[in-house]
C-alpha cells in the first residue's frame, strides 16, 4: 500500500466538499477516480497533493503517516499533481515550465541537462518534433499547454503522480500517446490516480476504481474488470439514470423553420479565427470541441465581449455588429457565460437584483423599472420551480449550483431573447437540476427561440442538440445532424488541426505522388464523415471534404467506400478509382479510415505499397 | 490578500442569508440589523458620543452639536462622491487637490462674475477634472490609485500657479449667506449637506444608475455580460467626486472668505477613511451612504471631542489613526464572529 486516506473531511464555508472520502493506492498500479461534478475528486486530490489542508481525517503515506503543510511537502515525498487548470507561468518558455518545481530548489541547474530530459519527455509524449523547448507557453494552444503540465510533472519523477481531468482537451492520437506514458510509469513501479469522466477512458487504462458522490467514497478500489460502464455510472449518480439524456427527446428538424441568427466568419485571434453557423427558430444547436477549441470565445466575440476583427452576423435577417454586450442585450441576444462565479453573480447585490441584472442592461429609464417586470418574474419563478421568498436573500453564493444556474437562466428568459446561447449551462450543476435545465432548453426553443449549446460534454450534446457545428482550433470544421454522430466521431471530428498534421502531411504526399485525393473518413455502412482531405487533382475529387457528413450515394465514390477491399475499386463510370485502408492505433481503437481516390483506372499503381505507407500511421 | 477579503466576504453573505431566511421573529430580526454593518458602525458612534460626553460635559451642548454638524459639512460633501468611487472599486486621491484648485478657480472668478456663475464654472471645473481621471481609468484602464496620484500632484501645482502662491482674499461677503442663513432653523450648509446625503441615497438605491455602480464594483465582468454600460457608469463617479470636491470646497470659503492653493491638503485621507469605516469595502461593491455619513460623524466628533479635552493637534493625528484601525479590526472580528 502506496497511499491511504482515511474518512477526509473539508469543509468550504457552507459546503461539505469532503464528507469522509476514503481511498487506498498500490504501487505499480493506475487507479480511476470517478464520480459527477461536485462530488469531490479534485478536492481530494487537492488535499492529497498538498495545495489544501483536510479538516478532519488521517493520511499514510508507505505506512506512515503524511502531514502535508504545503505543496513543497508534497513534492518532496515524491506526490505530484497534473491541475484541470493548467498552472503554467504564460511569460516563460515551454523548458523554463517544465521545471518550475525545480526552481524552487536549492542549488545549480545544469541548463544543457534540463533540456536533455525535458525533449526526451516530450518524445515520450509524442510532441519531440511539434513543441519547441523555447516558445513561450503563452504562444501555445490549449492542447499543448496540457502536455506541458503533464510533461511538468513527469520531470519531477514522482512516485505519484495525480493526473486531475488529464485529456479534456487532448486529440485522441495525443490521449493514446499519453496512456502508453502512464502504461510505462506504472511498469516502472510507479503509482497514478486517473481523474477522468470519461468512462471510456476510465475502463481502457486503469487497474482498479473508487467512485464518489457527494463527498464521500461510494465504492473504494473495485476492479476495472469487474465492472461495466452502466455500473459505474450507477454508482456515481446512486440511482438507475440511463435515461437522462434519452428522456430529453432530441427536438425534431427544423429545416423549414426561419433562420434566426446567423454568423459568417467571425475573427477573433488568437482564439477565433474563422467560424460560420447558423441557427434556426426553435432549434437547439450544438457548438462542440474540445476544451480551449475556441467555442467560449466565439460566443463572447459574438456578443461583444471581445474584439472582433472580421466577420458578419445577421439576425432575423437584418445585419447586425455588436460590439458591446449592451447593444446584444437590446438586440434580443441573451448568453450565459461558462463561469458562474467570475461572469455570471453580482455577489453583493441581492438575488432579485441578479435576477433582474439584464433586465437592467436593457432598461432605457432613470429609474430600475423592476415593477413592469414582476408579472414575468412570478411566471418564471413557477416554471423554474425556484422559492419565490428566496428571491430576497442577500445573496446567490450560498445557493445550490442548480439554483445559481437557474436564476442566471431566468435573467435572459425575462428578455424573452430573440437567441439564447449559453456555455457549459450544466456545469457544476447537479443531475437532477440537469434534467430540469434540459427540460426548461427543449421548452423555450420549443416556444420559438433559437438556442445555441456549448458544452464539453459530448453526451449532453448529441442528447441536446438537432445539429452540432464542430469547432476546432477556431474554426468551424464541421456542421452534422446529431443523428449522424456519436460520441467517438465527435472526439475525432474535434481534433485539433496541430494533431492532425502527421496525417494531413501523408494525405498531400499521397494525393501528389498518384495525381489524385487523399481522404481521412469515419465510415459506417452506408454513409462517411470526412475528417480531413487532400485535394491535389480535382478530377479525382471524392465529392466530400473535410467537416462532411454524406450518405455514399452523395459522394463521387459511392463503389469505392463499399467495397472496402484490399485493392483499388473502380467507379461504374470508370470515372475514379478508391482504395481505402483501415485505421488502427495499436491499443486497438478505432480511428476510421484513409482513403485514396485517383482519376480514371489506376493503372500502373501498386495498392500494396499504398496500403503499407499509409499503415505507417499506426504506428 | 484579495482571496482573504473574498473569502469573508463570502461567509459574511451566508450570515446575512441564514438571517433573512426564516421568517421575520424579534431574534431574527435583531440579529439581522446587527449584521447590517451600518448599524454596528451607528452603535460605535452612539458608543463614542457617550464617552466624549463623559469627558467633556460640553460635548453634548447644542452649541457644540451644531458645531459638530457644521464641521462635517465640508468633509461630508467630498465624502459622497468619494462613495461612488469605491463603490466602483476605485479610488479618487485626489479630491484634496481638486478641492484646493476649484477654490482658487471659485476665487478667481468671483473677481468678475455672479456667485451663481463662479460656483458653477468652479463645480464644472471640479466635475472636467473628474471626467478626466474617470476616462483614463475606466476607458484606458489605468489604475485609479496612480491616475488620481497623478491628478493630485498636477491639481496642487496648478492651484498655485493660477494663485500666485497666495491665498485669494477678497472673497465678497454675500457668499457667506449659503452657511449663514438658516433654513427650517437648521444651518444652509447643514441642511444642504443633508439634502445631498438624502438625493445620493436615492440614487444609489432606487436607480439604473445607481444599481449599476454597485453592480460594477462587485463583479464587473458580470455586469458587463449583462448588458450593463459599464463604461459610463465607471467614469460617471470619477466626475461626481469632482464635482463635489469643488462644492465642498465652496462651503469652506464662504466661512473664512479666503482662498487658499493650499486649502484641502489630506482631504482624501479623512474622505477615504469616513467611507472605509461606513462599512465599504475597497474592492468595490459594498457599502452605503448612509454608512459614509456615520463614518463622517465618527471622524468629526472624535477630532471635536479631542480638542474639547485639550488634546494637543501633533497627537490627534495619533489618536484618530488608532481609532478608524482599531474600529476596523474590530469590525472584522465581530462580522466574522456572527457568520460562524
Amino acid at each position: 500500500m502506496l497511499l491511504e486516506a482515511i474518512d477526509i473531511e473539508k469543509t468550504f464555508g457552507r459546503t461539505r466538499a469532503l464528507a469522509g472520502a476514503s481511498f487506498d493506492l498500490r504501487k505499480g498500479e493506475i487507479h480511476a477516480l470517478l464520480g459527477a461534478n461536485g462530488a469531490g475528486k479534485s478536492t481530494l486530490s487537492k488535499v492529497i497533493s498538498g495545495h489544501l489542508r483536510p479538516d478532519a481525517g488521517d493520511l499514510f503515506y508507505k505506512g506512515e503517516p503524511l502531514n502535508l503543510r504545503s505543496t513543497r511537502d508534497a513534492l518532496a515525498a515524491g506526490i505530484a499533481i497534473v491541475m484541470q487548470e493548467t498552472t503554467l507561468a504564460a511569460d516563460l518558455s515551454v523548458l523554463e515550465n517544465i521545471f518550475l518545481p525545480e526552481l524552487g530548489k536549492s542549488g545549480f541547474l545544469s541548463r544543457s541537462r534540463m533540456r536533455k530530459r525535458a525533449a526526451a519527455i516530450l518524445d515520450d509524449l509524442g510532441q519531440a518534433d511539434v513543441l519547441s523547448l523555447d516558445t513561450e507557453v503563452s504562444k501555445l494552444s490549449a492542447a499543448q499547454r496540457q502536455l506541458v503540465e503533464i510533461a511538468k510533472a513527469l520531470a519531477l519523477d514522482a512516485e505519484l503522480i495525480i493526473f486531475d481531468e488529464p485529456t479534456a482537451s487532448l486529440s485522441a492520437g495525443e490521449v493514446e500517446r499519453l496512456f502508453d506514458v502512464m502504461a510505462r510509469m506504472k511498469e516502472s513501479g510507479r503509482a497514478l490516480i486517473f481523474v477522468s469522466h470519461r468512462l471510456e477512458e476510465v475502463l481502457a487504462i486503469t487497474d482498479r476504481v473508487t467512485v464518489m458522490r457527494e463527498g464521500a467514497t461510494v465504492a473504494s478500489g473495485r476492479e476495472t474488470a469487474s465492472l461495466t460502464q452502466a455500473e459505474i455510472i450507477r454508482l456515481m449518480v446512486g440511482r438507475e439514470i440511463g435515461a437522462i439524456y434519452r428522456e430529453a427527446e432530441r427536438g425534431e428538424d427544423k429545416d423549414g423553420a426561419p433562420v434566426v441568427f446567423e454568423v459568417k466568419n467571425i475573427a477573433a485571434p488568437p482564439a477565433v479565427r474563422d467560424v460560420s453557423f447558423a441557427v434556426r427558430k426553435g432549434e437547439i444547436l450544438g457548438l462542440g470541441g474540445l476544451v480551449g477549441a475556441g467555442r467560449s470565445e466565439t460566443a463572447e466575440a459574438i456578443f461583444g465581449m471581445r474584439p472582433r476583427t472580421g466577420g458578419e452576423m445577421w439576425l432575423g435577417g437584418k445585419t447586425v455588429d455588436f460590439r458591446r454586450p449592451a447593444q446584444a442585450v437590446r438586440a434580443g441576444v441573451g448568453f450565459v457565460p461558462e463561469d458562474r462565479r467570475v461572469q455570471n453573480i453580482v455577489p453583493d447585490l441581492s438575488v432579485k437584483e441578479n435576477l433582474l441584472l439584464a433586465h437592467l442592461g436593457a432598461h432605457r429609464g432613470f429609474g430600475l423599472g423592476y415593477k413592469a417586470r414582476q408579472k414575468k418574474v412570478d411566471e418564471l419563478l413557477k416554471l423554474l420551480d425556484l422559492p419565490g421568498h428566496r428571491l430576497f436573500d442577500a445573496s446567490m453564493l450560498n445557493f445550490s449550483g442548480g439554483m445559481q444556474q437557474k436564476i442566471i437562466i431566468a435573467r435572459w428568459l425575462l428578455l424573452e431573447p430573440k437567441v439564447l446561447i449559453l456555455d457549459e449551462p450544466t456545469k457544476g450543476v447537479d443531475i437532477g437540476t440537469r434534467q430540469a435545465i434540459y427540460e426548461l432548453l427543449q421548452k423555450i426553443a420549443a416556444d420559438g427561440v433559437a438556442v445555441v449549446v456549448i458544452s464539453s460534454d459530448f453526451e449532453e450534446l448529441l442528447g441536446l442538440s438537432t445539429r452540432i457545428v464542430v469547432i476546432s482550433d477556431g474554426r468551424s470544421i464541421a456542421d452534422i445532424e446529431s443523428s449522424a454522430l456519436d460520441e467517438e466521431k465527435l472526439t475525432l471530428l474535434a481534433a485539433p488541426r496541430t494533431s492532425m498534421r502527421k496525417n494531413t502531411e501523408l494525405l498531400g504526399t499521397l494525393a501528389k505522388d498518384c495525381g489524385g485525393a487523399g481522404f481521412w473518413a469515419l465510415i459506417d455502412d452506408d454513409d462517411l464523415i470526412c475528417l480531413n482531405s487532400v485535394v491535389a487533382a480535382p478530377e479525382a475529387s471524392p465529392g466530400f471534404s473535410a467537416g462532411n457528413a454524406v450518405d455514399f450515394d452523395e459522394s463521387a465514390i459511392p463503389k469505392g467506400l463499399a467495397g472496402r477491399g484490399q485493392d483499388f475499386v473502380t467507379e461504374e463510370d470508370g470515372s475514379r478509382s478508391t482504395l481505402i485502408v483501415p485505421i488502427r492505433s495499436h491499443r486497438g481503437h478505432d480511428f476510421g479510415w484513409v482513403g485514396l481516390t485517383v482519376p480514371g483506372k489506376a493503372d500502373g499503381l501498386s495498392a500494396e505499397a499504398i496500403r503499407k505507407q499509409i499503415e505507417t500511421l499506426n504506428a | 490578500m484579495l482571496d482573504q477579503a473574498k473569502t469573508t466576504r463570502g461567509t459574511e453573505d451566508t450570515a446575512k442569508t441564514s438571517a433573512s431566511g426564516q421568517g421575520f421573529d424579534a431574534v431574527s430580526m435583531a440579529k439581522r440589523i446587527f449584521t447590517r454593518l451600518e448599524f454596528r458602525m451607528l452603535a460605535l458612534a452612539l458608543l463614542i458620543a457617550v464617552v466624549l460626553s463623559f469627558a467633556s460635559p460640553y460635548f453634548l451642548t447644542r452649541t457644540n452639536i451644531f458645531n459638530i454638524l457644521d464641521q462635517s459639512v465640508v468633509i461630508g460633501l467630498v465624502s459622497i462622491g468619494m462613495t461612488f468611487v469605491i463603490l466602483t472599486g476605485g479610488i479618487d486621491l485626489s479630491v484634496g487637490s481638486v478641492a484646493g484648485l476649484t477654490g482658487i478657480v471659485l476665487g478667481l472668478a468671483l473677481q468678475d462674475y455672479s456667485i451663481p456663475v463662479s460656483i458653477g464654472i468652479a463645480v464644472l471645473a471640479g466635475a472636467g477634472i473628474g471626467l478626466v481621471s474617470g476616462i483614463l481609468v475606466a476607458y484606458f484602464g489605468l489604475a485609479a490609485f496612480v491616475v488620481t496620484l497623478g491628478i493630485m500632484a498636477i491639481g496642487r501645482s496648478l492651484a498655485y500657479i493660477l494663485s500666485g502662491q497666495t491665498a485669494i482674499s477678497g472673497i465678497p461677503s454675500s457668499l457667506s449667506e449659503i452657511v449663514y442663513t438658516s433654513i427650517l432653523g437648521i444651518p444652509a450648509n447643514v441642511f444642504f449637506l443633508g439634502v445631498m446625503y438624502l438625493l445620493a441615497w436615492l440614487y444609489l438605491t432606487y436607480t439604473k444608475g445607481g444599481r449599476t455602480i454597485y453592480a460594477i464594483g462587485s463583479n464587473k465582468e458580470a455586469a458587463r455580460a449583462a448588458g450593463l454600460n459599464v463604461l459610463f457608469y465607471s467614469v460617471l463617479p470619477y466626475v461626481v467626486s469632482g464635482a463635489f470636491a469643488a462644492v465642498a470646497i465652496t462651503f469652506s470659503i464662504a466661512q473664512i472668505l479666503s482662498a487658499d492653493p493650499l486649502a484641502g491638503n489630506l482631504m482624501e485621507l479623512d474622505a477615504i477613511a469616513a467611507v472605509v469605516i461606513g462599512g465599504a469595502s475597497l474592492y468595490g461593491g459594498r457599502g452605503s451612504i448612509i454608512g459614509t455619513l456615520i463614518g463622517v460623524l465618527i471622524m468629526v466628533m472624535i477630532r471635536n471631542g479631542l480638542n474639547l479635552m485639550g488634546v494637543s493637534p501633533f497627537w490627534q493625528g495619533s489618536a484618530i489613526g488608532t481609532i478608524i484601525i482599531l474600529a476596523l479590526l474590530i469590525e472584522r472580528l465581530v462580522s466574522t464572529r456572527t457568520s460562524q
